[in-house]
């Protein structure tokens, strides 16, 4: 489980009235969204000439994220590690490619290090997540496959470069999402399992996620969405403040299905939406186990024209009565109900993340 | 659309060139001391400068003539060294020279012969009398420690505070005991500055009825002076205003450190009144909820009001627009017209991204 251990401090009074506001029908978000609302976002890729592809992502509030992606032919290691392929599973990759992809995995998507700004605690548990819904589906990493001898291996850089005034996830895992439709990798000229020779000509260089001639992705990278709930209310995109109420805070990966052709693809995306497929599901601590309850009037000796110093009761009540208007930190497990939908929600046709693949789609790509 | 993604916008040109302007203003002075081998030199570099495609407006400096006004520096960047400037805030001398050197990055600003460098982002510098928004970080002994957005941490005494049950008891090694629970940590009070330290540390009280601990409300910082945007300093910085759509009375409390609390208005409940009845004592009854942590009963009514603010406050901040009780006022009616207007009718409150560029445009355009 990972947590959030860039917890902001609230007031019990203030933890009691986002509370309150988030668990109305329709919630009241402090910013105004509405439930399923992302913020807006300002976006370009291709701004490191250096990489093979490259995105950035701004929020208004100043909170921005680079990533850069770098591609390095490596020689496969025979016979190292192997599992037994999951034949079923990889059918139908480019040629025989689709068993080594399998055992390679691990080796393809090992550089997601993180050259975070100091002081950002779990960056690990961000690493892992991002890397986790690039290899869930198992698609990715036959993309890398060059021939018998050789794959490439894929350095992810991502720098978080303002500190983060919200849960970085979504940000990182969007900013992931644009370099790697971004990026493009050398045409290959040799042939079988030759010694791997490239075109140097940059213009000709296919792109990793392939596309269709009008530019459309035939098949992206996969999304992480940080979905929470309060009460039975289901948000998109918290902030940090609303992260601080959350009952129960999820990371979403969710990919698209790839095994259509392109004009399938275009039929389909236009009037039914995706086919979408959960990669993965992580619950996020949220940060509201761990603030201290508010004092009732009741009990609060500092409360009412009569307080003296006479009676002393303990600083902090230590349990009490849920009392209207007092911060109760939540108690127990998620309801499973509420987790379901949670999952339901963001990977419902049309939905949330549906709509977020056809804004990042939106983005205009250079490579 | 859950989502919006934009281009990012061209970097915004803050002045256009103004280096004529520059020169009709020391033109005297600067032409009879340009011209020696010096300047020669330095204007070599910068040809060279130029040549290795540095930024257009460093290159076009000549290094004895001040960079002209509204122009952007960076620390350590040499501002002039004709030793006919003096040196203002936001600007340095090195010791054996007379360069003006730029110790903040911001914009250049001049008043007849000072030049002084205005911040593009400061933290707060307080001042006596201001007053904040503050939350509680620390609990000491005696007081408590109070972020405030400036450089340190500001100190409350429990000495500078109202106790509660009449404002002129004699505080005891009781209060000092249980001090945690007048304020705690996370807690957000509003004081005023009451003394500074050389340091510029600041001490705060509460000693008034219009000070003390926040609830039934939001809070919203609003980062960083200058540039533009952010909290200034003004006659009013506590109001209480009604707000549209049946949202009731509604308090906006501006710190002037950038930190803003909107919250419900609400009165002292009267059965605390009863109690302590007579004039003498009403500041007795009126301080009874000052060191409450419930809430009281909001309306999603007033919740919504206070939503709306809170865009209107972040908008102005996102626009570079200053945030005062007048803005905010207009930008908040403004809001509430563009809701009227807008297909999800009175209730939509969202103001981020292009509605808060209208907002903002619909402001500046009176």
């Amino acid at each position: 489980m990972a947590s959030t251990t860039q917890h902001a401090l609230l007031s019990p009074a203030e933890l009691a009235y986002l509370h309150a506001s988030l668990s109305l029908t329709p919630p009241i978000r402090p910013d105004g969204r509405s439930a399923t609302q992302f913020r807006p976002l300002a976006a370009e890729t291709g701004i490191l000439p250096g990489t093979n592809g490259s995105a950035r992502i701004c929020f208004a509030d100043g909170t921005e994220a680079i990533v850069g992606v770098k591609a390095e032919v490596e020689r496969t290691r025979r016979g190292d590690g192997g599992r037994e392929d999951d034949g079923g599973e990889l059918g139908g990759g480019g040629g025989g490619g689709g068993g080594l992809g399998s055992r390679l995995e691990g080796d393809f998507v090992e550089g997601l290090e993180g050259d975070f700004v100091e002081g950002l605690e779990g960056t690990v548990f961000l690493g892992a997540m991002l890397a986790e819904a690039l290899l869930a589906s198992g698609e990715f990493a036959k993309k890398l496959w060059i021939n018998r001898r050789f794959h490439w291996k894929l350095y992810l850089d991502i720098l978080l470069i303002s500190p983060p005034l919200s849960y970085p996830l979504p940000l990182l895992s969007l900013t992931t999402h644009l370099a790697l439709l971004a990026t493009r990798l050398p045409r290959l000229k040799s042939e079988g399992d030759e010694d791997p020779f490239f075109d140097d000509d940059w213009a000709a260089a296919p792109y990793l996620y392939t596309r269709t001639k009008d530019g459309k992705a035939t098949s992206r990278p996969p999304v992480s969405l940080l979905v929470m709930a309060v009460g039975n209310n289901i948000i998109f995109d918290p902030s940090k403040e609303e992260l601080a109420v959350a009952d129960v805070a999820l990371a979403v990966s969710v990919g698209e299905e790839t095994t259509k052709t392109d004009e399938e693809v275009d039929e389909s995306s236009s009037s039914l939406g995706r086919n979408l497929r959960l990669l993965s599901v992580r619950t996020i601590d949220p940060p509201s186990r761990l603030t201290p309850p508010g004092v009732p009037n009741a009990t609060n000796s500092a409360y009412g024209a009569a307080a003296t110093t006479q009676k002393q009761p303990e600083a902090r009540a230590a349990e009490s009565e849920a009392v209207e208007g007092v911060w109760k930190a939540p108690r127990g497990g998620a309801k499973a109900l509420v987790m379901a939908a949670l999952v339901q929600k963001s990977l419902v046709r049309g939905g949330v993340a549906d709509e977020v693949l056809d804004a990042l789609d939106a983005v205009d790509l250079v490579a | 659309m859950p989502i919006t993604i934009t281009a990012p916008k061209p970097v915004r040109q803050l002045y256009e060139d103004q280096d004529d302007v520059m020169s009709d203003s020391d033109s005297d002075s600067q032409s009879s001391k340009d011209g020696g081998n010096n300047n020669k030199y330095k204007n070599m570099i910068n040809m060279i400068k130029a040549e290795s495609g540095a930024a257009a407006t460093t290159t076009t400096r000549s290094s004895t003539k001040p960079t002209s006004h509204g122009e952007i520096v960076t620390p350590g960047e040499v501002i002039t060294d004709d030793p006919q400037w003096m040196r203002g805030h936001g600007t340095f001398v090195a010791p054996a020279t007379s360069a003006i050197i730029s110790s903040v990055a911001g914009t250049i600003s001049r008043t007849n012969k000072l030049l002084s460098v205005r911040p593009l982002r400061a933290r707060y510098t307080p001042e006596v009398g201001d007053l904040i928004v503050g939350r509680i970080v620390e609990v000491q002994a005696k007081r408590w420690r109070v972020d405030v957005g400036a450089t340190q941490l500001a100190s409350l005494p429990l000495s500078a505070i109202n106790l509660p049950g009449g404002i002129l008891r004699k505080r005891t090694e009781t209060d000092e005991l249980q001090i945690r629970t007048f304020f705690a940590e996370g807690d957000l009070l509003v004081a005023e500055v009451q003394q500074l330290f050389a340091d510029g540390g600041a001490v705060l009280h509460t000693r008034s009825l219009k000070y003390g601990k926040l609830r039934n409300g939001v809070f919203v910082a609003v980062s960083g002076m200058g540039g533009g945007g952010g909290v200034v300093r003004s006659r009013r910085q506590v109001w209480t205003m009604e707000a549209a759509n049946g949202g009731g009375q509604i308090d906006v409390a501006l710190g002037v450190n950038g930190f803003v609390w909107i919250s419900k208005h609400v009165e002292t409940p009267p059965d605390l009144l009863e109690k302590t009845a007579g004039i003498t004592n009403i500041e007795e009854s009126v301080s009874a909820t000052m060191y409450s942590s419930q809430n009281d009963r909001i309306e999603a009514e007033t919740m919504r009001e206070i939503a709306r603010i809170r865009g209107v406050v972040t908008a102005l901040v996102e626009n570079g627009l200053r945030v005062d009780e007048d803005m905010v006022m207009r930008g908040y009616h403004e809001a509430v017209e563009m809701a009227i207007l807008s297909s999800a009718g009175p209730d939509d409150i969202y103001l981020g991204g292009e509605r808060g560029q209208q907002l903002a445009a619909a402001l500046t355009a009176i």
